[in-house]
């Protein structure tokens, strides 16, 4: 669904840039008539009503706004299980697989396992007996 | 033996190490010794390295990455009891670490002193309440062969109570599911004689049909876990090759002795 929601931010960004550019122009109407009205006559009444925005411009706004959330919270990644048991599980069937994001790439915070150190106990390391077992395997090899 | 290119990138990597952090620091003071230890070829060497530790021990007794290489060391050239004495030391003055009561446990059930190993593990439970794959049920199953009969009802208790913790805090833990299949298999087909004591202990083995009913979900959830990873499904495949095999072979066993 990655097109969908990439389609529906485009267009709520169009629709952004709509709103404000007819704001814009708007504005540099407004100012302009209230020039030339006050080139006419030196009535400043016409200023007041110049200065609100036309009710369409200001609902474009919110509308685009609303279709630009829609769009990026579409395109957010798939949210984390909250059960422990349920997260735990993930990490013990998939593996690395579970954590890989919609590009296939392994997420950077990704450590498998964090109470593995338990078992590995990084600190302990048996140098020497590593050492041989790495030479037995690449012989192997 | 590891190429000498292996060698070679080592060292290197331990330069940068040395001038990133300097050669004071604990960690790479850790790091360096390692390195020695691993080029070192015969015992006198390692005896050295032996006491360049225990003169840098000599200056700061706190200092925790080398009081565990010396543990490693001492373990390694086989001076278990030296081991023993020097990881209580530490754990006297750092009795939260978890990596370090694990580590004894390890060295105290490899003596099979099963009794201290279980100590020690239930240190690490309550240091790390939330870790599945804390092995407490290992040493109880052990145990087993030596304790008398009524321990051993107990020992068997304690065991089926780590592992459904195990499968509590994971869905789907292959080695949990191991560990209870072959407690309530041992439990069914040798139920030993319920003991006043165990009984007042709240740590009686639960009753028959309970066994039953977790000896089937076991069977069911380690078929349906070698069944998949075999299939190669996508989100099953983060099982260990060798754990697998085991399962499937425990499975085997126990139907065939069913079909008899």
């Amino acid at each position: 669904m990655t097109w969908f929601s990439k389609s529906t931010t485009t267009f709520g960004f169009l629709l952004l840039a709509h709103a404000c550019y007819s704001a814009y122009e708007h504005s540099a109407l407004q100012s302009h008539r209230a020039a030339s009205l006050s080139s006419l006559s030196a009535t400043t009444q016409q200023a007041a009503a110049s200065s609100s925005l036309p009710l369409d411009i200001s609902l474009e706004t919110i509308v685009a706004t609303l279709v630009i959330t829609l769009g990026l919270v579409l395109n957010t990644a798939k949210l984390r299980p909250i059960q422990w048991r349920v997260w735990a599980g993930q990490i013990e069937r998939a593996g690395e697989e579970g954590a890989r994001n919609s590009s296939g790439e392994v997420d950077r915070d990704y450590v498998g396992n964090p109470f593995k150190l338990l078992e590995s106990r990084p600190g302990f390391v048996d140098i020497r007996k590593q050492r041989k077992e790495f030479a037995e395997w690449v012989k192997r090899q | 033996m590891p190429s000498h290119r292996d060698e070679e990138s080592a060292h290197l990597c331990l330069g940068r190490l040395v001038n990133r952090f300097g050669d004071d620091n604990e960690r790479v003071m850790a790091l360096i010794g390692l390195m020695k230890e691993a080029d070192a070829t015969d015992d006198a060497t390692l005896e050295v390295v032996l006491k360049e530790y225990e003169a840098l021990l000599q200056e700061n007794p706190t200092n925790i990455p080398i009081v565990k290489r010396r543990v490693a060391l001492l373990r390694s050239i086989g001076r278990i009891p030296d081991a023993v004495t020097a990881l209580t030391g530490l754990l006297d003055f750092s009795p939260t670490d978890s990596e370090a009561w694990s580590e004894l446990s390890d060295i105290y059930f490899s003596q099979g002193l099963y009794s201290q190993a279980i100590f020690a593990l239930e240190e690490v439970l309550v240091l790390q309440p939330n870790a599945w794959n804390n092995r407490g049920a290992a040493p109880h199953v052990h145990q087993i062969g030596i304790g008398d009969q009524n321990d051993s009802a107990k020992q068997l208790a304690e065991a089926l109570k780590r592992f459904c913790r195990s499968i509590e805090l994971c869905d789907d833990y292959l080695r949990g599911y191991y560990g209870l299949k072959l407690t309530t298999t041992q439990l069914l087909n040798d139920p030993p004689k319920p003991s006043k004591q165990a009984e007042s202990d709240g740590l009686s083995p639960p009753n028959l049909s309970t066994l039953q009913k977790l000896d089937g979900l076991a069977t069911e959830k380690l078929g349906e876990i070698t069944r998949r990873f075999t299939a190669g499904e996508r989100g099953w495949r983060g099982f260990e090759e060798a754990e697998i095999v085991a399962a499937r072979e425990l499975l085997e066993k126990s139907s065939s002795t069913t079909v008899r």
